[in-house]
């Protein structure tokens, strides 16, 4: 029976995890273009072939203006523009990789492939229940968070002048409702999860084997190879040009 | 099978359970009613392990399973004889997506790989849900995510099936759907148990009813002495709709005042999801917006609230002419999630932070009429379910809206509770608002309603005076 788990583009979560790593380091310093390009085009190729298409356009596009601007505007730009360019084109060259690493990283990865791929690794259970209720969660809180910004919108506040004046305030309207239900969450899924056997001491089964497949070596070795000459432009600093 | 002897709980709060003796047989399927807060949740917790294992409280008695004490088994062990469904859908999986879900549990009892894929099968073309499989759990109805639970507990074969309240959420024809899977069970010989409220959907499916009544089992009926009976003076829901009869036939206002609703359009991802061009509705009245999952229902609810910023229609009444702003301050909506909405540190500042200029005298007078003022320096997130509901009510009224939206106020509420919800709808006419219920619930239309909304596929396909024989046919079919 066709289940339909595709076998096309697919990496195991832990490639996606130590990819995540490789790429925060670009976080530390700023490269020119030929030393970063290729961790640059690494969360593009996982968006763009795994039917993330559209964010894997749109964000080389961004990418490539923040480059733009660093390079052709900024010289000739002075005042509040540049100030605000600099603080555009430098958080977008510096964290949008890593961003939308973690974004691809958590909405691709389902939360059985993420236990199977950990258990494999060994990793104790201890770590991996708590990691996983996580990615469980995300979705909930961003229902969550929609639904109070349209209650708060029918009492006359939230992300309005008059609010934005008490941000504090405005963090607590969030934050109340968010915990309560957190705890009930919390409360209701250990409990349905215990009667499902999750507590069971005997090694678990996995429906969908953790393996690496040729995706996983591929974009191991290109971005540690990235990550190489990246380390070698700093660490090293000889200018490779 | 089951055997409950003289069984006794209590928590650290206030519910308990006491002296219950009760004799499960295999293949029976036993119906747990009872109002709100009986013990009959508790009583599903001591048959699926969760107590002793997960709710800590004083513990008298022994429940066994084949004669052997459940308290002493380790819960991992009880999951492969009993399979749990809970209430909320929302909370009651691990995984987010449907095909891992359905396989969880096989998973954690180690059952080898190859016997997984063969009852993921079975448990597919039992349950027909072929199409639910990998699809993100958070995308699919409450009826679609109550069919999940219900195959993925059945993946792990369990002899016994306890349910805690599975069909609060969901409208009549999943909750027929829901019958449907029941008998399924029962004729695969399982046991079910199940606590409901809303009990429509069982009178054909159940063989015995246990009455829970302060935590004591004060009534054991076969199924066709509790058809006989009046299930009103119990304090329960209809079990058959069909007795129901509809009382409010009039209109509480005959004064041919209108709302009128134009261009009420609206595309969700460039599909219409909402497509009404003019409608009348009469004003200061109650309605009930019917119709199936994903009929475009909350759409039109968030649209009405102004909640949907690239919305262009308006509504018209009292020679007023209000565009999507206007309708953020004049409408209201109480959601089903009332946590949402309630913001402040006491039920008073709750009402008072609504209201332009603080009017003490007017807030104390509004949680007067709400039956709130005896809780109105409590906090707002430690009242009961009901309570909320009032104080998101008593904001509403504090701030002058004059048209209410409630989205499915009493699913999960027993006879006493709806009631409760049917009069707070009636106080509010009286002050001149209209309502509009989303709903599933038939009785609480035929309490409280006189005019209805049928919707389909983004359109209202009928606007009526409420007539019991076209309900009937939409709830009973």
């Amino acid at each position: 029976m066709e289940l339909g788990l595709d076998n096309q583009f697919k990496i195991d979560p832990r490639t996606k995890i130590i990819l995540l790593v490789i790429i925060s380091f670009m976080v530390f310093n700023e490269a020119p273009l030929y030393v970063s390009g290729i961790l640059v085009l690494v969360p593009f190729i996982c968006l763009f072939f795994s039917d993330y298409k559209k964010a894997a356009i749109i964000y080389i596009f961004l990418y490539v203006i923040a480059r733009y601007i660093q390079i052709y505007l900024l010289p000739n730009t002075t005042g509040i523009v540049s100030i605000l360019l600099v603080t555009f084109s430098y958080t977008a060259s510096r964290m949008l990789p890593i961003f939308v690493m973690g974004y691809y990283t958590i909405t691709s990865t389902k939360v059985s492939e993420f236990i199977a791929s950990m258990e494999k690794s060994n990793v104790p259970k201890e770590i991996i229940i708590p990691i996983s209720v996580i990615f469980r969660y995300i979705p909930s809180v961003y229902e969550e968070i929609k639904s109070i910004t349209n209650a708060m919108k029918m009492r006359g506040f939230g992300f309005t002048t008059k609010s934005l004046k008490s941000p504090l305030k405005l963090i607590e309207f969030y934050m109340v409702p968010i915990l309560i239900s957190a705890v009930k969450t919390s409360d209701e899924l250990s409990a349905a999860s215990l009667t499902r056997g999750l507590s069971n001491p005997e090694k678990r089964t996995h429906l969908i084997d953790a393996e690496f497949n040729k995706w996983d070596y591929i974009l191991l070795i290109v971005s540690i190879i990235g990550l190489g000459i990246y380390s070698y432009y700093f660490i090293g600093g000889v200018v490779l040009a | 099978m089951l055997n409950m002897d003289n069984v006794s709980f209590s928590y650290a709060e206030d519910e308990n359970l006491a002296d219950v003796n009760l004799n499960i047989k295999k293949g029976e399927v036993i119906l747990l009613c009872g109002e709100s807060g009986c013990g009959k949740t508790t009583l599903t917790r001591f048959l699926n392990g969760l107590i002793p294992n997960f709710f800590d409280g004083k513990r008298q008695g022994e429940v066994y399973l084949d004669n052997k004490a459940i308290s002493e088994m380790p819960i991992y062990e009880i999951s492969k004889y009993v399979g749990s469904v809970f209430q909320n859908p929302k909370t009651q999986f691990f995984n987010v997506d449907t095909t891992s879900e359905i396989t969880f549990g096989c998973e954690n009892l180690a059952v080898e790989k190859s016997e997984i894929e063969t009852r993921l099968e079975k448990v597919v073309n039992d349950f027909k849900i072929t199409h639910l499989l990998d699809k993100n759990i958070f995308k699919i109805s409450g009826g679609e995510k109550q069919k999940i639970a219900c195959a993925s507990i059945s993946a792990v074969f369990p002899e016994i099936f306890v349910l805690d309240e599975p069909s609060s959420n969901l409208d009549s024809k999943s909750s027929w759907e829901f019958e449907q899977i029941i008998k399924k069970w029962k004729s695969q010989g399982k046991t079910v148990i199940i606590a409901e409220h809303k009990l429509f959907f069982l009178k054909d499916v159940v063989d015995r009813v246990i009455f829970i009544k302060n935590g004591k089992i004060t009534y054991d009926w076969h199924i066709s002495e509790f058809k006989k009976l009046n299930h009103r003076d119990l304090g329960l829901r209809q079990l058959d709709l069909d007795n129901l009869t509809a009382k409010r036939t009039d209109y509480y206002s005959n004064n041919d005042d209108f709302l009128e609703l134009k261009n009420f359009n609206f595309k969700y991802k460039k599909v219409p999801a909402l497509d009404i061009n003019n409608v009348k509705i009469p004003k200061n009245e109650i309605i009930a917006i019917i119709g199936k999952n994903g009929a475009g229902k909350s759409t039109f609810a968030n649209c009405l609230c102004g909640l949907k910023r690239s919305f262009k229609g308006e509504v018209i009444f009292d020679n007023q002419r209000l565009k999507r702003k206007d309708m953020l301050k004049k409408t209201y909506m109480v959601m089903q999630d009332v946590n949402h909405q309630l913001f402040t540190e006491s039920v008073l500042d709750e009402v008072l932070l609504s209201m332009d200029e603080e009017n003490m005298d007017l807030a104390e007078n509004i949680l007067i009429n709400l039956n709130l003022i005896h809780l109105k320096d409590k906090h707002p997130m430690a009242l009961s379910g009901g309570e909320k509901q009032r104080v998101a009510i008593a904001s509403a009224i504090a701030s002058k809206k004059e048209i209410l939206i409630f989205d499915e106020p009493t699913s999960g509420l027993d006879l006493k509770n709806m009631m409760k919800v049917s009069e707070n709808l009636i106080h509010l006419q009286k002050l001149g608002i209209t309502s509009f219920i989303i709903t599933h619930d038939f009785e609480l239309i035929m309490e409280a309603c006189s005019h209805v909304l049928h919707f389909e596929d983004g359109k209202i396909i009928d606007n009526y005076k409420v007539d019991e024989e076209k309900l009937k046919k939409f709830f009973l079919e």
